[in-house]
């Protein structure tokens, strides 16, 4: 079964409202916006055949908590993904939780470009930087 | 789905997201075809397909098309570039197209590109690594 209580004391449940990440979630935050850290446990449900985290699951959480921090960024503007690239560092299984605190690393009028490192009990297993377009921006 | 798709997502997280096909190969082309329809389930809030489940697909397929060239048991996504080129919509055919750019003794370099109709959604390249004893 799904856990919807937080894995560690101090975390609430951050509100989904796409779809895809009601479905593979639940996922959790911490911090004022602006420095939100995300979290998730990973559960069966995650995982492959060999009992390691799907990296479809981790660039879905890459894609949602960097997107919560480009909101956070923009006043709540309307964006897309541009363009994600990732490196998998290290496997992942269940049990384990996934941490990210996003960074943005430059904003202007019409792009944000955002990076952030993932670690499972503070080492680094999974890196993404993506590039997103505010919708209406030149 | 075509005729001759065999589902591939019988267990784990592709399960959980799919059901996703491998698509018969035609006979001169170098590529490795897949395909999934969207559900509700894979949408973001917006209408469109959640990039989240395009990566997830593409992983996928590049995934079994490096366990295919290799006859490895498994491998493993060392790095994944996704660009973002056009949306996806509830209902569509998604058909992912794999290519293998170089495989050497324990590493397989692909490309890929999403498409649905002849409208493309994202392409991406990639590297895998496969276990030393394949």
């Amino acid at each position: 079964m799904t856990d919807l209580a937080p894995p560690l004391p101090g975390y609430v449940r951050t509100k989904l409202v796409d779809p895809f990440e009601i479905f593979v979630g639940p996922v959790f935050e911490t911090g004022a916006p602006g420095s939100r850290h995300f979290i998730f446990r990973v559960d069966e449900r995650h995982v492959n055949g060999r009992g390691v985290l799907h990296g479809g699951m981790l660039m879905t959480f890459a894609d949602l908590a960097l997107g919560a921090a480009v909101w956070d960024a923009t006043d709540y503007a309307p964006s897309v993904t541009l363009n994600m690239h990732t490196q998998f560092l290290k496997p992942s299984r269940a049990g384990d939780i996934v941490e990210v605190t996003p960074v943005l690393t430059r904003k202007t009028r019409a792009l944000v470009f955002m990076r952030g490192e993932f670690t499972v009990a503070g080492e680094p297993v999974f890196t993404a930087e993506s590039v997103w377009k505010l919708l209406g921006k030149d | 789905m075509p005729d001759g798709a065999v589902n591939v997502s019988l267990g784990g997280f592709n399960r959980f997201v799919g059901p996703l096909f491998r698509l018969p190969e035609t006979a001169e082309d170098e590529v490795r075809r897949f395909a999934f329809i969207v559900t509700d389930k894979h949408m973001n809030s917006g209408g469109t397909v959640h990039g989240g489940m395009l990566m997830a697909f593409v992983d996928i397929a590049m995934s079994q098309t490096a366990r295919a060239v290799s006859g490895a048991k498994s491998c493993s996504t060392v790095s994944l570039n996704c660009d973002f080129v056009g949306p996806g919509r509830l209902g569509d055919m998604i058909e992912a197209r794999v290519r293998v750019t170089r495989r050497a003794r324990t590493m397989v370099f692909m490309s890929a590109e999403l498409v649905t109709g002849d409208r493309p959604l994202l392409v991406a390249t990639g590297l895998w690594k496969l276990p030393i004893e394949s």
